[in-house]
């Protein structure tokens, strides 16, 4: 049974469509009135974000003792919840840069999407530190800048660190994204009638003509980007696991951090795109150019990455014994079997079993099985961090000062509202902005490959 | 356009310069390995690790590298697909080297003294893991697999030249896939027990990433300079052009950057928390005059080539790659040289001749084994269906 010929590359994008169907199906959205699902769908995360903004409008008045944080479990939800959130973006500079500099062509359909996901989960990331250090107002502080209190940040503290990668991976990926943006922006521009859009597109379209001159530019730009992003991409959950890793608290200390935040960082973020992305190419038409066999490899990514946290977990398992250092063995068997046993095999299994599933073709292409897979790994990862965060510190060096932690009713506000929030900004993005790169599909069509045959 | 490019090979001996280079090498080295073994036979052990995990990273990083083009669908490097081949064929080597070793692991690893052992509570409480009777079981299944996996996937490779048949691509695509947890396996447990368990007290996560980074730029790095050298010689088939040699090189950057930051990861987490268990290890490799070695493997094994290959025309100038293939794998040894030396000589860096021999052998052992591959086999995979794409192959 011969299903792949490899001597031949496979289509990216299927059906063959014209330049002018592309430009058309992917301007659809952009150029019809909403209906009534997207403002069904729009009130649901709308009302999602005002529970969020209830819960920190009360945080802000009352204070941060209406949240479960308490003493040893200082770091309760918001840093979990930041570190989820900067996980999901993660994906979006994967697809866009890394793949990119990997000429992976596949990509092209899906990097749009995922690099705004990426930009708007950091931006839902970033709330969480400012109010988490009790007092946001005063958070222009963590900017080291010469100030009449001759107050300086400590910079010898990796959460002095993830100001700056934070901020330096917001600022590039916003650019990456909007350069990227330039060559649509002038397609929409030359497509619309109205006047105030076509004003708003010729501004953010820079004069754009599609000229062979711009062209050369563009690319060397996006590809300058490319390579600026990817250290940076790994550069911010890096840092996200030295806020964990060098203090010396048992579980949190231990080297293989880095690459191990990184590579679950990816597996949240692919796990989110893929789950949006599946809406998005049902809804907007877009099977042809989001493919199956795009989600599939999405999915192989997905079993990959999975399996590196996998093999992290069991490499932590191991040395904490092997390591013969007794907080560090206690720290383990605490989070396997101790009160927070429930998170920690919530979190093996969604993030480790589960997706092992993938192995099995079947699945991988079966929309409904790897939707349910990549929800379960949200899941599990969101419960990854929660696991590391709240089982160390309330079990730490001092018994008589352990304490388990219950997180309060405002806190799961704020967890909603965050979702409320980056699901409110991906439904503004898909009415406002092309959620597929109209430019680059063009250039991944079959016709437009040098080694293009008519068969 | 490019459509038409047709699918030259015809076999050609490699020259007898490349048989005679790898025989002196060899044999100038084999002399030196047996005089330094009959002078000093601990030390030259140590050196013999060195040379096994080296050799290590050779074949087992090349059979990676097969690996990952079936499961990438990469066809930019089918056309030099059969060097790594070739050389993972040294996996049948690594027991020979290893047989001295094995012999003189009482000099060499602490753990094995059962007295000391006891008297010490870290040790004792490690015994299920590091024992001689486990750990002769790891080594031997180790090998096996990686074996195994050869046999797998060269011999439908091989058969391919003459049948052409696509179905060999898509079960090799199989037998890649499970070759990769097996491969993350064995290649933590190979340099936990044959580097890390040198001084047994110390512990890192990380280490199984770090000596696999270094394992697959090393591979990387001989491949770069075969393939090269075997284009430049006109050995090679037509149609391998700047592209291949750009990607490559990038490739090469890629991983230079993956060690640097596994490297730097592993040093700064041990650096900040500061706990006795742990820097003692960097202090062994700080103290001593091993200070001098350290600060050598940042600029050996990070500065030079990363300045050596950043810029786009390095990765296309066959020079320069043949160059940077060649001092990064000097910089595998130096690394390898740092990581388990300070143990043998704690006071002292330990170098002399019999540093030198074990190199040469080494090197011997590579050249020799790819001249008696490249010699049997073609030296290109003539029947992979993805051949005539990776020919095509543009940036």
């Amino acid at each position: 049974m011969q299903t792949v010929d490899y001597s031949q590359e496979l289509a990216v994008i299927e059906k063959r469509p014209s330049l002018r169907e592309i430009d058309e199906i992917i301007s659809k959205p952009l150029e019809t009135k909403p209906d009534k699902k997207y403002y069904l769908a729009l009130s649901i995360t709308v009302t999602m974000l005002m529970i969020g903004v209830v819960g920190l409008g009360l945080s802000f008045y009352y204070g941060t003792g209406l949240w479960g944080n308490n003493n040893p479990v200082g770091w309760g939800f918001p840093i979990v919840n930041f570190v989820f959130w900067v996980g999901i973006g993660h994906a979006g500079t994967l697809i866009s840069a890394i793949l990119f500099l990997f000429r992976q062509k596949w990509r092209t359909g899906i990097a749009r999407f995922a690099e705004g996901m990426t930009i708007f989960a950091v931006m839902t990331a970033g709330i969480f530190p400012l109010i988490h250090v009790g007092r946001p107002w005063l958070a222009g502080y963590l900017f080291p800048y010469p100030n009449q209190h001759s107050l300086w940040v400590n910079f010898s503290s990796p959460l002095l660190w993830d100001v700056f990668a934070v901020s330096t991976y917001f600022t590039v990926s916003l650019i990456f994204w909007y350069v990227g943006l330039i060559p649509d922006f002038a397609t929409l521009r030359d497509r619309t009638k109205n006047k105030i859009k076509k004003l708003t597109y010729s501004v953010f379209s820079l004069g754009w003509r599609h000229s062979n001159r711009h062209w050369q530019h563009y690319e060397m730009v996006y590809l300058i980007l490319a390579g600026f992003a990817t250290p940076l991409v790994l550069s911010v959950h890096t840092i996200v696991s030295f806020d964990f890793a060098i203090s010396i608290i048992p579980g949190w200390h231990t080297t293989i951090f880095p690459p191990y935040f990184v590579a679950g960082a990816v597996f949240s973020g692919f796990a989110m795109v893929q789950n949006v992305l599946i809406f998005i190419r049902k809804i907007f038409n877009f099977e042809h150019i989001i493919t199956l066999d795009t989600l599939e490899k999405m999915n192989k990514i997905i079993l990959l990455t999975g399996s590196m946290v996998g093999y992290a977990y069991a490499m932590e398992f191991f040395i904490a014994w092997y390591s013969g250092v007794q907080p560090e063995q206690f720290a383990f068997i605490n989070r396997a079997f101790g009160p927070y046993a429930w998170a920690y095999w919530i979190m093996v299994t969604c993030n480790v079993v589960f997706p092992q599933l993938f192995w099995i073709k079947k699945i991988r292409r079966t929309i409904p099985v790897m939707f349910a897979i990549a929800v379960l790994v949200n899941v599990g990862m969101w419960f990854e961090r929660f696991v590391i965060t709240v089982t160390s510190l309330s079990r730490d060096y001092l018994p008589s000062s352990w304490a388990y932690y219950t997180p309060t009713l405002t806190d799961f506000a704020i967890l909603i509202g965050s979702f409320g929030l980056f699901f409110t900004l991906m439904l503004l993005f898909t009415k406002t902005l092309p959620v597929v790169s109209i430019a680059e599909v063009k250039a991944v069509l079959e016709d437009a490959q040098p080694s293009h045959k008519d068969h | 356009m490019s459509s038409e490019t047709k699918i030259e090979y015809s076999k050609k001996e490699l020259p007898s310069s490349f048989g005679k280079a790898g025989y002196t090498l060899f044999a100038v080295g084999l002399v030196l390995v047996i005089i330094s073994y009959l002078v000093d036979p601990v030390r030259s052990s140590f050196n013999n690790l060195i040379m096994l995990m080296f050799l290590s990273s050779i074949g087992v990083g090349s059979l990676f590298l097969v690996a990952i083009e079936y499961l990438g669908g990469a066809v930019w490097s089918v056309p030099f697909r059969r060097i790594p081949e070739f050389l993972g064929a040294i996996i049948f080597i690594l027991p020979i080297i290893a047989i001295p070793v094995y012999f003189n692991m009482h000099d060499m690893f602490h753990w094995t003294h059962t007295e000391d052992v006891l008297s010490d509570e870290i040790l004792s409480g490690k015994v299920g893991y590091l024992n001689i009777p486990f750990f002769t079981i790891r080594v031997v299944v180790i090998f096996l697999v990686w074996m195994l996996f050869y046999f797998m996937l060269t011999k439908r490779s091989r058969l391919q030249d003459q049948t052409g048949d696509q179905k060999l691509t898509s079960s090799n695509i199989k037998i890649s896939a499970i070759f990769m947890p097996f491969f993350a396996i064995t290649i933590t447990i190979a340099s936990v027990d044959w580097i890390m368990s040198l001084e047994p007290h110390w512990f890192s996560t990380i280490f199984g990433i770090y000596y696999f980074s270094g394992t697959v730029l090393a591979a990387i790095a001989v491949v770069t300079f075969l393939v090269v050298y075997l284009t430049e010689k006109g050995l090679f088939i037509k149609g391998i052009k700047t592209d291949h040699y750009y990607s490559l090189g990038a490739l090469m950057f890629a991983f230079v950057n993956f060690w640097a930051y596994i490297a730097f990861s592993q040093f700064l987490l041990i650096y900040y928390a500061n706990i006795p268990e742990e820097t003692y290890w960097y202090l062994n490799r700080w103290e001593g005059g091993w200070i001098v070695v350290s600060l050598l493997l940042i600029f050996v094994h990070f500065v030079v080539p990363y300045f050596g290959l950043v810029s786009q025309p390095s990765k296309t100038n066959p020079k320069r790659l043949k160059f940077m293939a060649i001092w990064l794998l000097v910089a595998h040894i130096v690394d390898l040289y740092w990581l388990i030396m300070p143990t043998y000589s704690p006071e002292s860096i330990p170098f002399s001749w019999m540093e030198l021999g074990f190199p040469l052998l080494t090197f011997g052992i590579m050249v020799i084994v790819f001249g008696i591959k490249a010699k049997k086999e073609n030296l290109v995979p003539i029947g992979d269906p993805k051949l005539k794409r990776g020919l095509d192959f543009r940036l």
